[in-house]
């Protein structure tokens, strides 16, 4: 182990669906100041920047050409980060693998996404290499049903669960002022009344096309302790890799290989002494496209026994003021820039860890908690923090 | 933190069209290629299997990635009939940006294990959301004309009785 690494600013941009008043730069230049202002921090402080995107999703190459001046990165070192849905995750660990290498003292790390410019469902399918895996043009959706239909058949959960979660995300988002999609929804029946976007997917079963951005400063631990009243620690990041169209899906649905999330949650919680993850870690910003999805990972990532993620939320566990909140900001189902999505998941998970969530805290004191993100190609990323070291 | 500024002028949109279409050249490689061949000039699916643990590799493969070894070419003809594992249907219409092909609405897809075990994502004939549900074989049904797409040159995977 490296160098200890902490969050010592978090900044965020408001969340929609169009932001016509700014490009890709400008936004990211408002969650750079935030995370500035959070850390009370000048530019001049952060010695490396590292970003994440999904290219081809806006149309073009190279989305950070622009952006030097915006994020804080004139002549300066860094890197670009893209390991597709996983992005904004893999971008938080490369800042922490460089701020405990001891190489820089400061770094910052940016997800962004402006979906308003481009069409993601056809760049998602054009980018699946035409040579392989190309053709059934549904995007990230048709997978995502195909897998609700096998949670649902396996699991026993009904579309009522899927509901349950739909609502708790909701009541998160309405709470959350970065949310993008704050419905005020009322009853699983308002749920269940909107129509099919993918069968079995409803359009509220489904996250939305937000653009945002989410920046985050990292920094080394004599540098943390002198600056910062709250910092967040990492204290540990996993990468979990598997090629995943040998089965034509994310995961596998005979069972006969594992899920990543499995094998990263495994070897997570086995290198930080974590025995039973809903005791010993308070909270989780999961990655949960949907609904169902959202049910699938409390299983996969061992917050309870197989087929028993929907009993989760029938028994309310999963709520903000329950025993293991997971989501309180609404989530992935509520708000997805898909570049700053998983950052958005750390930087949640950070500020609950501070106490500083406003009006989404969770009841439980959180002193560890867990970010994970999760993405096509198959890779899991998985972030824990801690409030000491 | 960052508010939405609430005097937002009307965005005003130019135009512009891009007269020339993108071009792409994708080589499809050793194996894949192999895979390609097969599937114009033979109606056939093959594939190569690992020389250590022997499982198929799927898409065909340079390298085993559980064995770290390279596959080489012990090719295996497999047949084109295989089980439905899921399915689902498209209820909004989309196009396919490849080939520019408009998808009929609802157009139903399916995870489908071959007879030798390995895994492909299709199209399936049955469009009727009943009879969907009942769909456990299938056989593919190939194009006569236009093919070279790889697996794209099956139509779809049609019911069969078995």
């Amino acid at each position: 182990m490296g160098n200890r690494v902490a969050i010592v600013g978090i900044g965020q941009t408001y969340h929609k669906s169009n932001r016509k008043d700014v490009n890709q730069q400008e936004m990211v230049g408002e969650a750079v100041r935030a995370a500035l202002a959070d850390a009370q921090m000048k530019a001049k402080d952060i010695e490396a920047v590292f970003t994440a995107n999904m290219e081809t999703f806006e149309n073009i190459f190279l989305p950070d050409e622009m952006m030097a001046d915006e994020m804080a990165a004139f002549m300066k070192p860094g890197l670009k980060v893209g390991t597709g849905g996983t992005s904004g995750a893999s971008v938080v660990e490369e800042g922490f693998h460089f701020v405990a290498s001891g190489l820089f003292d400061t770094a910052l790390v940016i997800g962004f996404e402006k979906q308003d410019c481009g069409d993601t469902t056809a760049a998602i399918t054009a980018a699946v290499t035409p040579v392989w895996g190309k053709g059934v043009a549904t995007g990230a959706i048709g997978e995502f049903a195909k897998q609700a239909l096998t949670y649902m058949e396996k699991s026993g959960a009904k579309e009522e669960h899927a509901a349950m979660v739909r609502l708790k995300a909701d009541k998160g988002a309405c709470r959350n002022p970065y949310a993008h999609l704050r419905l005020g929804l009322k009853s699983i029946k308002e749920v269940l009344d909107s129509g099919y976007l993918v069968w079995p997917l409803r359009f509220l079963d489904f996250c939305p096309q937000s653009v945002g951005a989410c920046a985050l400063i990292l920094a080394s631990e004599h540098k943390a302790k002198k600056i910062a009243k709250k910092p967040v620690w990492i204290a540990d990041v996993i990468t979990v890799h598997q090629e995943p169209f040998r089965a034509g899906s994310f995961g596998d649905p005979t069972g006969k290989e594992e899920y990543t999330q499995d094998i990263a949650a495994d070897r997570l919680y086995k290198r930080n002494g974590i025995t039973n993850p809903i005791k010993d870690i308070c909270m989780a910003e999961i990655y949960e496209p949907s609904n169902w999805e959202e049910m699938s990972h409390y299983e996969h990532l061992h917050f309870c026994p197989k087929n028993e993620g929907w009993k989760m939320v029938e028994k309310g566990i999963t709520e903000m003021e329950g025993a293991f909140p997971v989501n309180p900001s609404g989530g992935v189902i509520a708000t997805n820039p898909i570049g700053a999505t998983p950052t958005i998941r750390v930087a949640e998970a950070a500020l609950q860890v501070r106490g500083d969530a406003g009006e989404h805290q969770v009841t439980r004191d959180v002193h560890t908690a867990l970010a994970t993100a999760l993405g096509g190609p198959n890779w899991t990323v998985a972030t824990l923090l801690r409030r000491s070291l | 933190m960052t508010t939405e500024k609430t005097a937002e002028k009307k965005p005003e949109y130019i135009k512009v069209d891009i007269a020339r279409p993108r071009a792409y050249r994708w080589s499809s490689g050793r194996h894949l290629g192999k895979l390609y061949r097969e599937a114009l000039d033979n109606k056939r699916l093959v594939t190569n299997r690992c020389p250590k643990c022997k499982e198929l590799l799927w898409p065909p493969a340079g390298a085993c990635g559980r064995c770290n070894v390279e596959a080489g070419e012990d090719w295996v003809a497999m047949s084109d009939k295989g089980t439905v594992i899921q399915y689902t249907y498209l209820v909004f219409p989309l196009w396919d940006p490849h080939y520019g092909d408009r998808l009929a609405n609802p157009y139903p897809t399916a995870t489908i294990k071959l007879d030798e075990g390995v895994f492909l994502v299709h199209f399936l004939e049955e469009k009727d959301p009943e009879k969907l549900k009942k769909v456990k074989r299938v056989q593919a049904i190939w194009k006569e004309e236009g093919r070279g797409r790889g697996l794209a040159d099956i139509l779809y995977f049609r019911t069969i009785d078995e």
